[in-house]
C-alpha cells in the first residue's frame, strides 16, 4: 500500500520559528509563558496558589528563569497524598472536571497508588502536538502508515502518538487487543511504515517474527518510535532494535503527570533527545542538595509545563536521571537543548548489593552487547540468610552459541563496570523470563537482607 | 499582526489567527443559536486551532468556559 504525502512544506520541523529560537529569544518565551501559568494557577488552584505565594511566587514576582528557582518542588508523594486527601483527583485542577473530555492514570510500575489525570479537548489536542513535534522531528510524514502496538487503556502510552498521527495524516493502523503474532502479521501485511512500541516490546515483536519465518529488516518498516522505557536510548539495545527492524529508532519519553512527551530524538540522532523547549521548562538539580547542575552532569529533572492547562504542573521532581548539553550538539539545527543517552535512569531504581550501586539500565547496557540474547531477568536474593547477591538470569536460544564463554565474559563485564562486584550470570531455559508489552520489569528483588550491613527489610 | 513577542505573522498565519478569533467570538457569545452538530464540531476545531495561536505565540489563555 502507498499513500501521497499532503504536499506540506517539508521543513524538518514541526514549528520551525521556536525550534531554532537563539537562546536569548527562548528564554524570553519561557518567562512570558512561566508568567502566564503561574497567573492561571494562583487564581484557578488555591491548594496550587498557597504553595506558590508562601514561596513568594506571584506572576508579577516572575522576570526572569531564575525566579523560578523560588517556586516550591511538587513531589509525587504530595501529588498522592493531596489525591488521597480529596480523592479521586485531588486538589489539583483549575477546571470544572464536567470540562474534561480523558481521564488517565499513571501504569503503576512503582506499585503505588496511581496518579489520576484529566483532559479537556484543548489540552488532548496539545498532547498530541506534543507527539508530533517529535514523529515529525523523527521524519514521519503524512505519506507514512504507522502500526501503534499498544493495548489501548487508561494508561496513556501511546494515546498521544496515535492521535499525533492522525493529525499527521498518517494511516494510524491501532494495534490494541492483538497477540504478537497477529500483531507482527499486520505491519507486514499492510506495509507499515512506522511502528510504535516500548523498547522491550519491538524485540519482542522481531523474536516473534524470526519465530514465524518473517524477516522484519525486509518488511516495508523504515521508523521504530520508541517510548516507556529508557532503554530507547541505551546503544546497544537501540542498535539490537534498528538490526533486527532493518530501521531506524528513535527514542521519545514522557509522563503521565503531563500527558504526553517531553523529549524525542530528532532524525539526526544525536545519541540523545532534544526536550521541547517551547512547552517545558526543564531543570536538572542534585537530588541530595537540590541544587542545579552544569550541562555535562547527571542529575535529576524537574519539570515545569505549559501545555496543560487543566492541571498546573510547576517544578515536578522526576526522579528521572538525565544528562543535559546544548542544542548545539546535534547537527540538526534545532537549539532546544539535549538529554545526552536519553532517560538514564530513575533515582528509585537504584539498587544497593553490598555496597555496590547497581542500576538496570547499566547492566541491560552490558547484555544488550550480546545478540545471542533474547531476555534476561536481574534477581537480588539473600544468600545463607546473611549476604545480599545478584544474578543475571539470560535465555540464549541459539543452540549452536558457546553459552558458557558468553556467560564467562558478561560475568567479567559486569563485574568491571561494577567495582568488582560478584555478578552470578546464568542461562534460563527458553521462553522461561516473563515477557512484556508495556514497561519491562526486568527487576525482582526478593532480598530479606539489603546492602552489606545487614539490615532487615521484613 | 504582531504576536506576543514582538515578531510579525505572515498573512496566512494572520488570517488563521482571525479565524480563531472569530470562533471564539460565536462559541462565547452565540452558541445558543447553534445546533448541537454545530456547536460541538466548533468547539473541537477551536480545541485545534488553539495548537496554532499558542505555537504562533498569540496567548490565546485558557478557553475551557468555552467547553474546549
Amino acid at each position: 500500500m502507498s499513500r501521497k504525502g499532503a504536499g506540506m512544506n517539508d521543513s524538518p520541523y514541526w514549528n520551525p520559528r521556536h525550534e531554532t529560537l537563539p537562546r536569548d529569544q527562548l528564554d524570553a518565551l519561557q518567562v512570558r509563558k512561566l508568567k502566564r501559568l503561574v497567573e492561571w494557577a494562583d487564581a484557578q488552584v488555591p491548594w496550587q496558589a498557597n504553595r506558590l505565594r508562601e514561596a513568594g511566587v506571584t506572576a508579577d514576582s516572575i522576570n526572569s528563569l531564575d525566579d523560578l528557582r523560588r517556586a516550591p518542588f511538587l513531589t509525587r508523594d504530595e501529588w498522592m497524598a493531596a489525591q488521597l486527601e480529596q480523592p479521586p483527583f485531588g486538589p489539583i485542577l483549575a477546571a470544572a472536571p464536567e470540562r474534561a473530555v480523558r481521564y488517565h492514570m499513571t501504569s503503576g510500575t512503582t506499585g503505588r497508588t496511581p496518579i489520576r489525570v484529566l483532559d479537556s479537548l484543548k489540552d488532548w489536542e496539545w498532547i498530541a502536538e506534543m507527539w508530533c513535534y517529535g514523529l515529525w522531528g523523527f521524519g514521519v510524514r503524512p505519506s507514512d502508515t504507522v502500526f501503534v502496538a499498544f493495548g489501548y487503556s487508561t494508561f496513556i502510552g501511546f494515546w498521544g502518538l496515535h492521535y499525533a498521527c492522525e493529525k499527521l495524516g498518517c494511516l494510524t493502523l491501532p494495534g490494541g487487543a492483538m497477540t504478537t503474532d497477529q500483531r507482527v502479521k499486520q505491519i507486514v501485511e499492510m506495509g507499515a511504515t512506522v511502528v510504535a512500541s516500548t523498547p522491550t516490546y519491538a524485540l519482542r515483536m522481531a523474536q516473534e517474527a524470526r519465530s514465524l519465518g518473517i524477516d522484519l529488516a525486509s518488511s516495508a518498516v523504515q521508523r521504530v518510535i520508541l517510548s516507556g522505557e529508557p532503554a530507547g536510548s541505551i546503544p546497544a539495545t537501540k542498535r539490537l532494535i534498528e538490526e533486527q527492524w532493518g530501521a531506524k529508532a528513535g527514542d521519545t519519553a514522557g509522563m503521565t503527570e503531563l500527558g504526553t512527551i517531553m523529549i524525542f530524538e530528532c532524525s539526526d540522532q544525536p545519541g540523545g533527545t532534544h526536550i521541547i523547549e517551547d512547552h517545558y521548562i526543564e531543570e536538572v538539580v542534585d537530588p541530595a542538595t537540590d541544587r542545579p547542575v552544569p550541562h555535562g552532569e547527571m542529575g535529576e529533572r524537574v519539570v515545569t509545563s505549559f501545555g496543560r492547562g487543566f492541571i498546573p504542573v510547576i517544578r515536578y521532581r522526576t526522579r528521572d536521571f538525565v544528562v543535559r548539553v546544548p542544542g548545539s550538539t546535534c547537527s540538526c539545527g534545532r537549539t532546544f537543548d539535549i538529554y545526552e543517552g536519553g532517560i538514564r535512569g530513575r533515582v528509585d531504581d537504584m539498587k544497593l548489593v553490598r555496597g555496590t550501586n547497581v542500576y538496570p539500565r547499566a547492566v541491560e547496557a552490558i547484555v544488550r552487547e550480546h545478540p545471542e540474547i533474547d531476555e534476561f531477568q536481574i534477581h537480588l536474593y539473600t544468600a545463607d540468610g546473611i549476604r545480599d547477591e545478584i544474578e543475571v538470569l539470560v535465555e540464549i536460544p541459539d543452540q549452536s552459541a558457546d553459552a558458557d564463554a558468553l556467560l564467562s565474559q558478561i560475568r567479567k563485564e559486569l563485574a568491571e563496570t561494577h567495582e568488582g562486584l560478584r555478578f552470578g550470570v546464568k542461562r534460563a531455559e527458553n521462553e522461561s523470563l516473563p515477557r512484556f508489552e508495556l514497561k519491562a520489569k526486568r527487576v525482582l528483588d526478593e532480598r530479606i537482607v539489603i546492602g552489606g550491613e545487614g539490615e532487615r527489610r521484613q | 499582526m504582531e504576536n506576543a513577542m514582538g515578531v510579525t505573522l505572515n498573512e496566512a498565519e494572520a488570517e488563521v489567527v482571525e479565524a480563531y478569533r472569530k470562533l471564539e467570538a460565536v462559541l462565547r457569545d452565540r452558541a445558543d443559536e447553534l445546533p448541537p452538530f454545530a456547536r460541538r464540531n466548533a468547539a473541537k476545531a477551536l480545541a485545534a486551532l488553539w495548537q496554532v495561536m499558542n505555537g504562533l505565540d498569540m496567548d490565546p489563555g485558557q478557553p475551557y468556559d468555552l467547553g474546549v
